[in-house]
């Protein structure tokens, strides 16, 4: 069933629910397509124009014809006239001058709620452009670095950050194993080492399985120093993520880690909160400096396995 | 437009309004059989996400393992905490599918569930790594032990009577008489014990605080707090109820200990109450029930080394009055062990530590933190900017930097103990220093303290004003920013040991501006007086458009 309504109650719906949509429906579009457990509100300043732009439509709907002006047009006159009879016509009035006035008030009336500061997320004002171009080291192994891995798995010395040696050597007296590589035995590893057992070794699957080795320690190393906050699966949700109002960076987020270079995310790591610029409220920011308490390998072997585990790619530098 | 386009609409809005994806408790199906390669496919993820908490071995002596509290799980034994099964049983599949899937809340264990975590597990994932996990125990290999074969598991009430006055009423009698307070305390804050408990492995546990539903591990709804005393927690001192409380008891012990759970407040800024009389300086003070409480979450402090992952108070409720001369904050907040006595030998330099370590304060690792008793004491400091910040620059909310410097004040409990003023005021710029205590004279701040039941409540007053340039300086219409720092002595907590909080801000009503008033009205007359004209006008024209529809 289909029954027609006047232009005039066209326009005060289109209206109600465009502001609905834009007010409501946007802010829990936006977290069902997130997955964040917070929506994301429509800043007031934009909902000022979508309503701008909707009134401007509705102003060319109504204008566009005679035919739709009076329509709109004679519901107002005629409560202006008093046609629906002059109580109705006094309650309104009085109405429609209340809630301006209440709007208002509502609006210059001082308010206890925490001054909003904006933040940029990726600042780059103080960002040294030198370090744009970094190469995260352990994602790249030398070709030395390769021979030399091959040499230690030979003689089964394969050398781990101190961090994860104790679970090493508990491994192999529980299991009576040698090889500590049998620990981790990724497919990677898996081929390396039979490879290892026939004699034929290439380049190619040592780096794999030296890539692999470095993640583990990155992955252990992440566990140690990041997890508490950004969570063990980096969402930013660690068991200390309430405590702080500036909540920890959720890595698996597009727009976070993907969007910068991994220079950029080793000048993070290494300066913390502290080495932000101000527009990006370093005095909120729990980042602690981490070239405080972490080598420089140990940074890049985090940045790798936090990539990896947030299955995510670091921006390429643009070429110069 | 149509009335049918717009119920669609309307719809259309509903359509997506609903709430966020939850994780799954329970799985589809039941858990696949466990092939060779099923369990090789369940080790590798073990290996990727697992193993630097739990270990290679299961035992829960990964490299990270001696940086949490509690402790990751060790499945050498086949020892399982939160089950549907009976005391001392092994645990479902499903058991240990729903702790993997949403984890332990207020652990490190947390949420595997790719609906809720967006590189997480596939429920065909989830249950390769268990049957992995499963094979760290032999007791999994013995089918006269499987709880479901042999009929040892354990479910809800058929009949669950929903949350009402009463049936809490008649869970605090069950409280009482099951003496559930000679652990958790009267008050449920885990303070019934005057010393450490130990579980299975040695390890000294923490007594449960039932009101803070954010730390309750199996989680915190009737449903989970009734499986809780039903299963007991194997392990652990907490013993199962089947056999002492009937079915219906117990299902009123769970809602009266869901009715204690704290309710977080929300909002970042503390108003304070203007009261016309004196600024109260008694915690029993009535005045107080007016204030209205603003709770401050803090976490441990892991951003300067010894960078602590185990904090002991992770919430603090603070209120404050004032009046045209002085203003009082109380903050309360819990802590099972009164700490009033210190040793400062006994402190370790942390200057001098720049490796990240094993500061946990279970393990003997360095022998640098004792967590006992009577060692240190406990102790809390409210920081405020020197300068309140006009614009959003603020200092940073770890004890400011070399630029700009905040003023603490800091209320040690055994200086209240001793009977002397117990709030020092001192000032720091950044961490790197201790901060700065102020000269005797200089002094304002004066403090009064109360412990009961786990429950520590401080007062601290100061005038508004003083002419110490070192001191925050209130002035009423302002946001004045304020952080907390809190030490639980009993947890080894002292120096940069210790929970911190972000900035919150305070803020004292200067009442609305008469501009606010006189704006008020014009908007109102303005238009009253615009529609009062138009209708004149509409009058006073005649009604020429004869095509008027109804």
């Amino acid at each position: 069933m289909k029954s027609k309504i006047n232009s005039f109650w066209t326009v005060v719906l289109t209206i109600i629910i465009t502001y609905l949509i834009v007010k409501f429906a946007i802010p829990a579009l936006s977290r069902e397509l997130t997955g964040m457990p917070f929506p994301l509100p429509v800043p007031s300043a934009l909902i000022f124009i979508y309503m701008v732009l909707t009134l401007i439509a509705m102003f060319l709907l109504v204008t566009f014809d005679d035919k739709p002006l009076n329509d709109f047009m004679n519901p107002i006159k005629r409560f202006l006239r008093g046609d629906f009879s002059k109580p109705v016509r006094a309650i309104g009035i009085v109405l429609v001058s209340t809630t301006v006035g209440w709007y208002v008030y509502d609006i210059t009336v001082p308010k206890v709620a925490a001054p909003v500061a904006l933040r940029i997320q990726h600042p780059s004002s103080n960002f040294p452009n030198k370090m744009e171009d970094l190469q995260n080291p352990m994602t790249s192994p030398t070709e030395e670095q390769v021979t030399s891995f091959i040499e230690q798995a030979k003689a089964g010395e394969i050398q781990f950050i101190e961090q994860v040696v104790p679970d090493f050597e508990a491994w192999m007296d529980e299991t009576g194993e040698e090889d500590p590589l049998l620990a981790i035995n990724t497919p990677a590893i898996k081929t390396f080492r039979a490879a290892l057992e026939a004699d034929n070794v290439s380049a190619e699957t040592a780096r794999a399985a030296l890539l692999e080795v470095r993640m583990f320690m990155g992955r252990a190393l992440y566990a140690m120093n990041c997890r508490a906050c950004h969570g063990d699966s980096v969402a930013g949700d660690g068991p200390m993520a309430d405590g702080f109002k500036l909540r920890p960076i959720n890595f698996t987020d597009n727009g976070t880690i993907e969007t910068i270079v991994e220079g950029y995310t080793f000048w993070r790591v290494q300066n913390g909160g502290p080495g932000l610029p101000l527009e990006a409220t370093p005095w909120d920011s729990a980042m602690p400096e981490w070239k405080v308490s972490l080598t420089e390998e140990e940074r890049w072997l985090i940045i790798m396995a936090e990539y990896d585990l947030a299955e995510k790619t670091p921006r390429i530098p643009e070429k110069h | 437009m149509t009335l049918g386009n717009l119920g669609t609409a309307v719809a259309l809005v509903a359509l997506l309004v609903p709430g966020m994806a939850e994780a799954k408790t329970t799985p589809d199906g039941t858990m696949p059989e466990a092939s060779e390669e099923f369990v090789e496919t369940g080790r590798q993820t073990y290996i990727k996400r697992c193993s630097f908490c739990h270990g290679l071995l299961g035992d829960g002596n990964g490299p990270a393992a001696d940086y949490l509290d509690p402790r990751p799980r060790d499945f050498t034994l086949g020892t399982y905490k939160f089950r549907t099964t009976n005391s001392g049983e092994l645990p479902t599949d499903n058991d240990m599918f729903r702790t993997v899937s949403r984890g332990l809340p207020g652990t490190a264990m947390q949420a595997f569930d790719n609906d809720t975590i967006k590189n997480g597990l596939s429920e065909e994932e989830r249950w390769q790594v268990i049957s992995y996990i499963k094979t760290f125990a032999i007791e999994f290999d013995d089918p006269e032990l499987d709880p479901v074969k042999t009929g040892k598991t354990l479910s809800l009430p058929a009949n669950r009577a929903p949350y009402s006055p009463e049936l809490v009423a008649k869970g605090k009698e069950v409280f009482e008489k099951a003496k559930c307070w000679s652990c958790h305390g009267k008050t449920g804050r885990g303070d019934g014990n005057k010393e450490f408990r130990k579980d299975d492995w040695g390890f000294p546990i923490r007594i449960r605080n039932v009101t803070h539903p954010w730390k309750i591990k199996g989680g915190g709804e009737a449903e989970e707090i009734f499986m809780r005393f039903t299963s007991g927690i194997n392990g652990t001192p907490m013993p199962s109820f089947v056999k002492t409380l009937s079915e219906d008891d117990r299902w009123a012990l769970a809602n009266f200990i869901k009715s204690l759970q704290h309710d977080l407040t929300k909002h970042q800024v503390l108003a304070a109450l203007t009261v016309e009389g004196a600024v109260p300086d008694d915690p029993a003070d009535e005045a107080w029930k007016n204030a209205a409480p603003m709770d401050v979450r803090l976490t441990g402090q892991v951003i300067a080394p010894p960078r602590w992952q185990n904090p002991s108070i992770e919430m603090a409720t603070v209120q404050a009055i004032v009046n045209d001369k002085e203003i009082a904050f109380k903050m309360t907040w819990d802590d099972p062990f009164k700490d009033i006595k210190h040793d400062p030998a006994k402190e370790m330099n942390a200057t001098e530590i720049q490796k990240v370590g094993l500061y946990s304060s279970y393990v003997a690792a360095n022998d640098m933190i004792a967590r006992d008793l009577e060692t240190f004491r406990d102790s809390i400091a409210l920081q405020f900017p020197v300068k309140t910040p006009s614009g959003t620059k603020k200092p940073h909310f770890f004890r400011g930097e070399s630029s700009s410097q905040v003023n603490l004040w800091i209320w040690n409990a055994d200086l209240a103990e001793q009977g002397e003023e117990a709030t020092v005021e001192a000032n720091a710029r950044g961490w790197r220093q201790a901060p700065k205590p102020q000269k005797d004279d200089q002094r304002q701040v004066i403090s009064k303290a109360a412990w009961d039941q786990g429950q520590w409540t401080v007062i601290m007053k100061r005038p508004l004003v003083t002419d110490d340039k070192n001191d925050v300086q209130f002035e009423a219409g302002k946001f004045i920013p304020v952080a907390m720092n809190a030490w639980d002595g009993s947890n080894g907590e002292h120096g940069l040991v210790m929970s911190l909080s972000s900035w919150h801000y305070v803020f004292i009503d200067a009442g609305i501006p008469a501009s606010v008033y006189i704006f008020t009205a014009l908007g109102f007359i303005l238009t009253g007086g615009l529609l009062v004209w138009f209708a004149r006008k509409a009058e006073s024209t005649p009604q020429t458009d004869a095509s008027e529809q109804t």
